[in-house]
């Protein structure tokens, strides 16, 4: 209880906040259901923490000022998370202020009640019956005010009732004292008529004091009538009994009614019906006992004792409602001080508080109608804040962060952004994965990891691209199995001429891959193609040479040019035009291959005079000369 | 056949053209071989037939395996003790006759490049390191300024 004040409240409403806190009361993995209604399922009975303490049957709600939160009911409230205090605070922004001519004279009524009872309460001469009627005579007439909900007249009916059972009390005094009276006049004559007896009965003609009729009369009747008093004397003293319990008993029930009534006010933030309440009690109940009437092993008692360290009196409620009335006041006091230096997020932190535990306080009740818009703007984006984080709606979030930023430069984004990015971070990873899944045909590990990477962030926009891809690549499929047919026949040719058509199988990365090779392959080639073309038409000797001799070469290196029907084509073109060139070098490898060197050098020779620079000939030359020069003869 | 020579006496054909015939292409043939001798040639050199030897030099080392030869060294390649000289024979600058001369045969003139050379040479058939044959490779006997 150390750092708790209890807040006397009516509903479940009673909580403040942090706007701060707003993340950390958020967990997207799961708990966002309790994040919305603001309840974390803390079982005391689980954690081990002491309940909080019940009065007439009402759990009070504790806050703890060191997280901004309320235990109530085996549960505790975040402020800025519970539904019910969104619906009460947001519908206290909306209202306007009553400044009616009613509403102020109200006030000001009850202001004066205030400071009047503050007066009188100390002051033992002022202590008593004008004092009370008029507080019941202006509390009467504070019902009229439809603000103050018949509060200020079930306090002015429990005044009139409370000294009712005085008044009562008093009459049965008065009552008995009339009785002590003739209770003593009958026993002095009940005296005087036993003296009477005994002086006959000495002069004789008396029996035992009693006379005969017809001797002794006077001694009978006196009797008889000393019986009679002694009888009244004892119907009188029973009545007197019943009246003294009577009012023994009266007290403490009107006190145990007004005491109720006075917590009752507590318990609806009624504050200032509270204060009045106290004080008045001890111009009702002037015995100066103003203990309240707890059990003392109830929780409401030690929770009293454990505020003050004294036994709970009438006092305690006013000790605490007054010090309710002024954190309200000094709560509205920092809002007007935060909303002057633009700190929305502080400005409506404070309000919360101050809705909260005073709603019904004047300084509450009457904050400017431009101030509530300013909040309600900014605790509209809160909602909104809250709402996208509950549907994980990062990229949302990440946009009212910044709006609520600008607005609030003090605000602290950088909780709620670290959490937003790591959880953007996680999906992603897993739309990455999924994707490589995705690509080496895993369906089983791709759908897992694509439900995963949406659980974490449904509006991931990677995933709508994903799904498009996933669709596009379904779509070209007929077009994959044409492209791979293609490739298998080395059909580049083809695939190249409809290059633009077969690009979509880029959608599938081993294809793509292969696409990119045959466009390049062909495109490379044409280029060749057309650069030999080029030189074999400026020099008409040389260039087709030139041009068989570099087609030769790249297709003995790579046999996908052999099957490409425009490099054959221009091979056999630039064969036939070079055919001198070609004849020799051909009737060279032919010689060398059936051991003819001499012949086979004579025609690389020859190849060599239609083309000097021919790399075929030379090589040719090279070969069959070593062969020649190193073999024995 | 048998058949058919036993028509042809029936027949009683005259054989006379025939046998003048059988006459004349045997005399043409012994011609043939006598004007085709290198010590023929040596007397009146022809020119070599390249065309015939890039086609398949080992023949020309079967038919008496002596040739002279007249040319111009287009290009000397050295390995070992062994030279390649690549020779142009007159007339016809689209040939070139690979001839070797051998470290073993010391010549007695200097072959340069450029110069033109009277050359006898035998077309000989070797061995590589593997075994195998290297054929119709023309070999510098000698070697003469022309």
């Amino acid at each position: 209880m150390k750092a708790l004040y209890y807040l006397p409240l009516i509903s479940l409403a009673l909580s403040t906040t942090a706007p701060g806190q707003m993340p950390s009361s958020f967990d997207a993995s799961g708990r966002s259901t309790q994040a919305q209604s603001g309840v974390q399922n803390d079982d005391p009975m689980r954690t081990g923490e002491t309940p909080p303490p019940q009065i007439f049957g009402m759990e009070m709600p504790l806050l703890d000022p060191s997280n901004d939160t309320v235990s109530y009911a085996g549960a505790k409230f975040d402020v800025g998370n519970n539904a019910v205090v969104r619906e009460r605070f947001e519908k206290f922004l909306s209202q306007t202020p009553d400044d009616s001519e009613q509403s102020r004279l109200y006030r000001k009524r009850l202001e004066e009640i205030l400071t009047y009872t503050e007066r009188h309460s100390g002051n033992a001469a002022k202590i008593g019956g004008k004092t009370l009627v008029k507080i019941g005579l202006g509390l009467y007439n504070l019902s009229d005010y439809p603000g103050d909900g018949g509060q200020a007249g079930t306090l002015a009916s429990a005044i009139v009732s409370a000294l009712d059972a005085q008044r009562a009390n008093r009459r049965r005094d008065r009552a008995n004292a009339e009785l002590d009276a003739e209770i003593d006049k009958l026993i002095v004559k009940t005296n005087s008529l036993n003296n009477r007896n005994t002086e006959r009965g000495a002069g004789g003609g008396s029996v035992g004091g009693i006379r005969n009729p017809n001797g002794s009369s006077g001694a009978t009747s006196h009797t008889f009538m000393i019986a009679s008093n002694t009888s009244k004397i004892a119907e009188k003293k029973a009545q007197q009994a019943a009246n003294t319990a009577s009012n023994q008993a009266t007290i403490p029930i009107a006190k145990l009614n007004y005491q109720g009534l006075v917590v009752w006010f507590m318990l609806q933030r009624r504050y200032d019906h509270a204060v009045i309440g106290a004080r008045v009690y001890r111009h009702i109940f002037r015995d100066g006992d103003t203990r309240m009437n707890l059990e003392k092993d109830s929780d409401a008692y030690k929770m009293f004792t454990g505020i003050s360290g004294m036994p709970p009196t009438i006092n305690t409620v006013d000790t605490m409602a007054s010090n309710a009335r002024r954190e309200v006041d000094q709560s509205i006091d920092a809002v007007l001080g935060a909303l002057a230096q633009n700190k929305l997020g502080e400005a409506t932190n404070r309000l919360i508080t101050a809705v909260a535990i005073g709603e019904y306080m004047q300084s509450v009740a009457t904050f400017p109608v431009e101030h509530r818009k300013r909040i309600a703007a900014y605790w509209q984006l809160r909602k909104r804040a809250l709402t996208a984080l509950n549907a994980r709606d990062y990229g949302m979030v990440e946009e009212i962060a910044a709006e609520m930023k600008k607005m609030d430069a003090d605000f602290d984004d950088s909780q709620l952004l670290s959490y937003t990015a790591g959880r953007k971070r996680q999906s992603n990873f897993a739309l990455r994965s999924a994707r490589k899944a995705f690509a080496a045909g895993n369906d089983e590990e791709f759908r897992r990891l694509a439900t995963e990477a949406a659980v974490i962030w449904p509006r991931n926009p990677a995933l709508d691209a994903g799904e498009e891809e996933i669709a596009r690549v379904d779509s070209y499929e007929p077009l994959m199995e044409e492209f791979r047919r293609l490739l298998e026949r080395n059909q580049f040719r083809a695939i190249y001429n409809e290059r633009s058509r077969f690009e979509n199988v880029a959608a599938d990365p081993e294809l793509k891959k292969k696409y990119t090779e045959v466009v390049e392959f062909v495109g490379a080639t044409d280029i060749m193609l057309a650069s030999l073309r080029t030189g074999a038409e400026s020099d008409r000797t040389i260039g087709p040479c030139l041009a068989y001799e570099q087609l030769d070469i790249l297709m003995k290196k790579d046999k996908r040019y052999a099957d490409d029907k425009v490099f054959t084509d221009a091979y056999n073109q630039y064969a036939s035009q070079a055919h001198d060139f070609v004849q020799a070098l051909r009737d060279g490898a032919d010689c060398e291959a059936r051991g003819e060197h001499g012949s086979a050098l004579s025609n690389y020779y020859r190849a060599r005079c239609f083309f000097p620079k021919s790399t075929l000939a030379r090589e040719g030359i090279d070969r069959v000369t070593g062969v020649i020069v190193n073999a024995q003869y | 056949m048998a058949r058919s020579s036993r028509r042809g006496r029936n027949k009683k054909v005259n054989s006379t053209p025939i046998i003048i015939g059988v006459l004349v292409i045997l005399v043409a043939v012994l011609a043939s071989m006598l004007f085709f001798k290198p010590e023929a040639r040596s007397a009146a050199p022809k020119p070599f037939n390249i065309s015939k030897y890039r086609q398949d030099g080992s023949r020309f080392a079967s038919t008496g395996n002596r040739y002279v030869l007249e040319g111009k060294v287009e290009s000397i390649e050295t390995r070992g003790d062994n030279r390649m000289l690549a020779v142009s024979i007159r007339g016809n600058n689209r040939e070139l006759l690979p001839l070797l001369v051998l470290g073993s045969n010391p010549l007695q003139i200097n072959i340069t490049r450029g110069d033109t050379f009277i050359f006898e040479v035998s077309c000989r058939t070797g061995r590589d390191s593997a075994g195998n044959e290297v054929k119709g490779i023309l070999v510098v006997n000698d070697v003469k300024t022309k």
